[in-house]
């Protein structure tokens, strides 16, 4: 414990690291500002920028970018009513109103502060839980992350946007993908159509580039004859004392809920401000103020998505399960920088893994601040005409895919699946689940494989180990609770 | 009719995959063992997003949603540039070609004042140029301006 603070606290006396954090704070705020680009879209361009640095600093950086851009959707969403990100969606339904009142300044103090009391609740449980799950996980067999990385899919497919079939489609396409190149164990070529590049399989950079940024643009080049009602605003206002007494339980209960699913492999920062904003509604005593400008919804969002953000990278540093979008990115960061993530993780570079949580830490602390002093500028930023912003992330998703490997055929493959990914969210489906699906894709297969060797071929006996079993039994839940729960429930009105 | 579309392209692909799929080459069975051919996991999973395809066709015409609208230039004109891409990096230079393609993104997308779209098409691929070459010594491809460049 002494060891992981020590580690964690090296942060501070680390100046090349509070610069880049600082740096990469104030990015992520113009990212989270600009409507369209999101953490995911914003870690995922960041990603081969952090090639040179060391693994820790490019870790950080894109952490750094997960929780400030995940907070800063809340600007926009206040000020000109359109939610920077996914996350700060609920924000908007009280947030906004507020702002018309002409108190966007006192709008934006509780955002601030219940974001960072969110970010920071949640890094404080992503240091104890961590270990504690990484003690766990060193039991795992092969039939256990099976079995986990099935778990992962089906909860994907039941929470993330999109509906459960469209998802479970983006996801079992994704896992298909992961199949492109020389199959691990026998050496077999499988769908690389004579394209020798492919051997080692997907890069995911260039596939999570195309996925998130260049499908972004296309859906962007449709909005571009929208009008942008914006409020202007003197200064961010703290939270005055009455304000706290009345958020605090809602904070509190929110921080609790975002970390939870946070920590379930899903889109957690959306679904957990949905959640939070409900569940402040539901337990206020104030239920008719919600959505002509009540605090407890601006607090009981932006407390849950922002402590969803350390909830989320839980599975994903201790059994390589992305618990978002970002943390995908943030995985494929680790595996470029020689992270593996996973249990071994935390015994192998213990101090690595707490710095990264020192600096997200830190990350919570500077985007209160620039939040406080700065959100009118940015909110400014919010206002760049999308004509200009576009093709300059155009630019930058095409370098990114190509620097990795210094390879063209990434800029095809970014491409390609830039408009695949345009297409399927044209027709209501979700990308990340293509995305999570190319990640466990390899884990599913190569822990199917060595259990049924385990197993001499038998692979029921996957469900007569436990741990296994109890994955596989909510995996099923994932993807069977809701249409179980609504048939007894019409069963139960019936015979009433 | 249109019901059919989403799914129908869903099945055809996972047929096509599932034919690729088992010409794929066999492995010999003293090297899988008691695990599988790695032809069965890719047809395993296309089985499976038949079944789904089947399910999305049933929900598509329960939910019966709206046709939808064409996509308008803005869209089909930056997917034509992407298209463009290909050729002007291939067989000019990938600096120019990004620079060209930025160049008429910005007028397609909207900004009509010439020097405000030249502007940023000729500072941001040089920027990132410079970052990539000299910071991350990134070597992009030849092409006219590269082998100017690299000499």
């Amino acid at each position: 414990m002494v060891d992981a603070l020590q580690a964690m606290s090296s942060v501070i006396f680390d100046p090349e690291l509070i610069g880049l954090i600082l740096i990469t704070t104030i990015m992520g705020v113009i990212i989270g500002v600009l409507p369209g680009l999101g953490a995911t879209t914003g870690a995922a361009l960041l990603l081969p920028f952090t090639l040179t640095m060391e693994p820790v600093h490019a870790i950080a950086v894109l952490a750094t970018i997960y929780v400030s851009a995940t907070f800063a959707g809340s600007i926009t969403a206040i000020l000109i009513n359109t939610p920077g990100t996914a996350a700060a969606a609920a924000t908007t339904f009280d947030g906004y109103p507020l702002a018309q009142r002409g108190e966007a300044g006192r709008a934006l103090g509780i955002a601030v502060v219940s974001s960072t009391i969110g970010g920071i609740f949640s890094v404080i449980v992503l240091c104890i839980a961590a270990p504690l799950l990484a003690r766990v996980a060193y039991e795992f067999r092969p039939p256990e992350y099976f079995a986990l990385a099935l778990f992962g899919l089906s909860m994907l497919a039941s929470i993330s946007a999109g509906g459960t079939i469209r998802n479970l489609i983006g996801g079992v396409f994704g896992v298909w993908l992961a199949t492109i190149g020389a199959e691990k164990t026998t050496g077999v070529e499988r769908f690389m159509f004579g394209t020798y590049e492919l051997y080692e399989g997907l890069s995911f950079v260039p596939v999570f580039i195309g996925l998130f940024a260049m499908s972004e643009l296309l859906v962007q080049s449709r909005r571009l004859n929208q009008v942008i009602d914006t409020i202007t605003m003197k200064a961010v206002k703290l939270p005055t004392k009455e304000d706290y007494m009345r958020i605090w339980k809602t904070v509190l209960r929110s921080c609790g809920i975002g970390t939870f699913i946070g920590v379930l492999p899903a889109e957690g920062a959306t679904v957990a401000s949905m959640i939070g904003y409900s569940e402040a509604r539901r337990w206020s005593k104030n239920k008719d103020e919600f959505g002509k400008g009540a605090i407890e919804g601006i607090a009981g969002a932006e407390s849950a998505n922002n402590a969803a953000t350390g909830g989320a990278m839980v599975p994903t540093m201790v059994l390589g399960i992305p618990g978002s979008g970002t943390t995908a990115v943030i995985l494929v960061g680790l595996l470029v920088h020689g992270l593996r993530p996973g249990p071994y993780l935390f015994t192998e570079q213990v101090d690595k893994v707490y710095q990264i949580f020192g600096a997200m830490l830190l990350a919570n602390v500077m985007f209160m601040a620039l939040g406080l002093y700065a959100a009118k500028l940015f909110a400014r930023i919010s206002l760049i005409p999308l004509p200009i912003l576009w093709p300059i992330v155009f630019a930058l998703a095409v370098i990114g895919a190509y620097a990795l490997n210094s390879s063209l055929l990434d800029v095809w493959i970014a491409m390609i699946f830039g408009v695949i990914g345009f297409l399927a969210r044209r027709h209501g489906f979700a990308v990340a689940p293509i995305a999570v699906g190319l990640i466990l894709g390899e884990m599913v297969e190569t822990n199917f494989q060595n259990s049924l060797k385990m197993f001499d071929g038998d692979w029921w006996i996957i469900l007569t180990q436990p741990l296994a079993a109890m994955f596989l039994f909510f995996a099923f839940l994932g993807l069977f609770g809701s249409s179980i729960f609504k048939w007894i429930s019409k069963r139960r009105k019936q015979s009433l | 009719m249109r019901y059919m579309v989403v799914p129908g392209i869903i099945a055809t692909f996972s047929v096509a995959i599932i034919i690729v799929a088992l010409q794929l080459d066999e492995s010999p069975a003293m090297i899988v063992g008691d695990s599988m051919q790695p032809r069965v996991f890719p047809i395993l999973l296309m089985v499976i997003n038949l079944g789904l395809a089947f399910f999305l066709f049933l929900q598509y015409r329960r939910e019966n949603p709206k046709p939808l609208a064409w996509e308008g230039l803005q869209t089909s004109g930056s997917v034509a540039l992407f298209a463009l891409f290909y050729p002007l990096t291939v067989y000019i230079d990938m600096m120019i070609a990004i620079a060209i393609i930025m160049f008429a993104m910005c007028y397609l997308w909207g900004e009509r004042r010439l020097y405000v779209a030249g502007a940023i098409a000729l500072a941001t691929p040089t920027a990132i140029f410079f970052l990539f070459d000299l910071v991350l010594r990134v070597r992009f491809p030849r092409g006219i301006f590269t082998n100017w460049y690299y000499g």
